[in-house]
């Protein structure tokens, strides 16, 4: 008895429930995502023209991939997880034989999945339609994983301390998509005055928007060891926050 | 490794406070000895589902120890050796009937062949056929019984528990389910069973414990406690231990 073979049956779980509600979880995010390039990018862009040496177009896809899957891979995990445990199914996997560890990435799975599904046909249809290079793909790799993983460990985090649908919801949209309209998804913090450009630097999202930038375009408004560096900051210890609620029981086990 | 020469369960001074205050088990000693029929018997409130919670580590016990055929109950072995039925109905709101069996036997170890297969029994065995690929918001109340006993069944458990299971089920699922059982204990499963049926309790378990305010007030099987509480029916029992 070693647990794994429950862990795979988890993240298989988790990833059923993303694929049969594919038209919410993927399609919808991504046609959004994308009416934003096309809508934005086309009709700004014709004003805007270049912002750091590419088109506007170009500029703001990087920034709408990475908010894509960062709201994805948190609503996912904190509706799976609250609805688990208001329903009380959560116990049918919290009785099994499975260590803790397995039980956090099992679960973390269909976030990170629904996310990177979202983020590649983000990608794909932004190299089609607009052009956007890839210049660092391996940059761009694990600027994507560390946010993914962030985001998914967060919205299990919530999931678990959700008392209600709403709190996880809120979170989403008073916490995260403000940090996000002000994280240089949209300008180059370089084109802010004083102070808001200082400012801008303790905002979280800026850094891993300027990581996943930068795997794209080969450049951003941070340095890129400094932005996967603190990108990484927050993903290890949201991700260690998760399993202790696992561990401890704190919240899932009354 | 499994033992059959150790008890089912064994509970050494459970104890379990709940976060406001509610004392709901207190230094609980319970011996239930492998292969037993064993009901657990006692008013709304008494503490049976924090026993069975505490039992199959869902929820965190304040003190004591709970063994599984001997081994520590949040052991990974423990728990592949239970198979619980909560009184609540806990089905998972996306999975069709088939694949809420198959996956529980992922979760608990069962290699997908075999899940597959068992799965197939289940759906037979509960009559669940008609209904393999509708998931369980779609499902009748009594529908939703059975797959949660088939659920709790999926994996082989060694000790079966069952928090009041034919709760607002017809006579006609329960005589099905009682006879199911019977020939899973007639096969040398533990079957832990609570109910609020006493005349259910008295015809199918071989011994009975009694509880009131998370304490064990009696054990023993049916006919003792009827001597040893001077009573016609085990219902004339209850009545006298919870009074007393
Ligand atoms: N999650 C909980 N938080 C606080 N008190 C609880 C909780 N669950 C049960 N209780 C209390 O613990 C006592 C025992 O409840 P329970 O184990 O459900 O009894 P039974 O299953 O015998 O009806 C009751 O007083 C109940 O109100
Ligand atoms: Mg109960």
């Amino acid at each position: 008895m070693t647990g794994n073979q429950g862990l795979v049956w988890l993240a298989r779980r988790e990833t059923l429930r993303v694929s049969k509600l594919w038209t919410q979880t993927v399609l919808a995010p991504v046609v959004s995502s994308l009416l934003f390039i096309l809508v934005f990018g086309l009709s700004l862009g014709e004003r805007i023209r270049q912002v750091s040496d590419v088109d506007y177009e170009v500029f703001i896809v990087p920034g709408l991939v990475a908010m894509a899957m960062v709201q994805a891979a948190f609503a996912n995990n904190a509706s799976t997880i609250f609805q688990a445990r208001s329903d009380g199914y959560v116990n049918d996997v919290l009785s099994a034989p499975m260590h803790p560890w397995q039980v956090t990435l099992g679960y973390l799975v269909g976030g990170v999945v629904r996310a990177l599904a979202i983020g590649v046909s983000l990608a794909v249809a932004a190299i089609v339609l607009v052009g956007v290079p890839v210049r660092e793909p391996l940059a761009l790799a694990t600027a994507v994983i560390l946010v993914v993983v962030l985001f998914s460990a967060l919205g299990t985090v919530v999931g678990i301390y959700a008392e209600t649908w709403d709190h996880t919801t809120f979170i989403a949209n008073i916490v995260i998509l403000p940090l996000a309209f002000v994280g240089g998804t949209f300008y180059t913090i370089d084109l802010l005055p004083s102070p808001w450009e200082e400012l801008s630097h303790f905002n979280p999202v800026l850094y891993l928007v300027s990581a996943v930038r930068h795997g794209f375009l080969g450049t951003a408004d941070v340095n890129i060891w400094l932005a996967l560096g603190v990108t990484a900051a927050m993903t290890v210890p949201a991700y260690l926050w998760a399993q202790y609620l696992f561990t401890s029981g704190k919240r899932l086990k009354s | 490794m499994f033992r059959d020469d150790a008890p089912a369960l064994e509970t050494r001074g459970l104890t379990k406070r709940y976060d406001d205050g509610t004392l709901a088990v207190e230094g609980f000693d319970l011996t239930v000895p492998a292969g037993a029929f064993f009901g657990l018997l006692g008013p709304n409130g008494a503490g049976k589902t924090t026993l069975i919670s505490a039992i199959c580590n869902l929820i965190r016990v304040t003190a004591g120890e709970v063994l599984i055929f001997g081994e520590p109950a949040a052991s990974l072995e423990a728990r592949s050796w239970v198979g619980l039925a909560e009184q609540d109905i806990n089905l998972d709101r996306f999975l069709s009937v088939r694949e809420t069996l198959v996956y529980h036997g992922g979760y608990f170890g069962m290699p997908r062949a075999e899940a597959e297969q068992r799965a197939d029994e289940m759906i037979d065995v509960f009559d669940l056929r008609a209904k393999e690929r509708v998931r369980a918001p779609k499902l009748s109340g009594g529908q939703r019984r059975r797959l949660l006993l088939a659920r709790a069944l999926m994996h082989h458990p060694r000790l079966v528990i069952l928090d009041e299971p034919t709760a607002g089920v017809d006579f006609e699922l329960r005589q099905e389910l009682w006879r199911y059982i019977r020939r899973l204990h007639d096969e040398g499963t533990t079957i832990l069973l609570t109910t609020h049926y006493l005349e259910e309790a008295e015809t199918l378990c071989e011994e009975i414990a009694l509880i009131r305010d998370g304490r064990l007030i009696a054990r023993d099987s049916a006919a003792n406690l009827r001597e040893n509480y001077s009573a016609a029916t085990l219902a004339d029992v209850y009545v006298k231990a919870m009074a007393g």
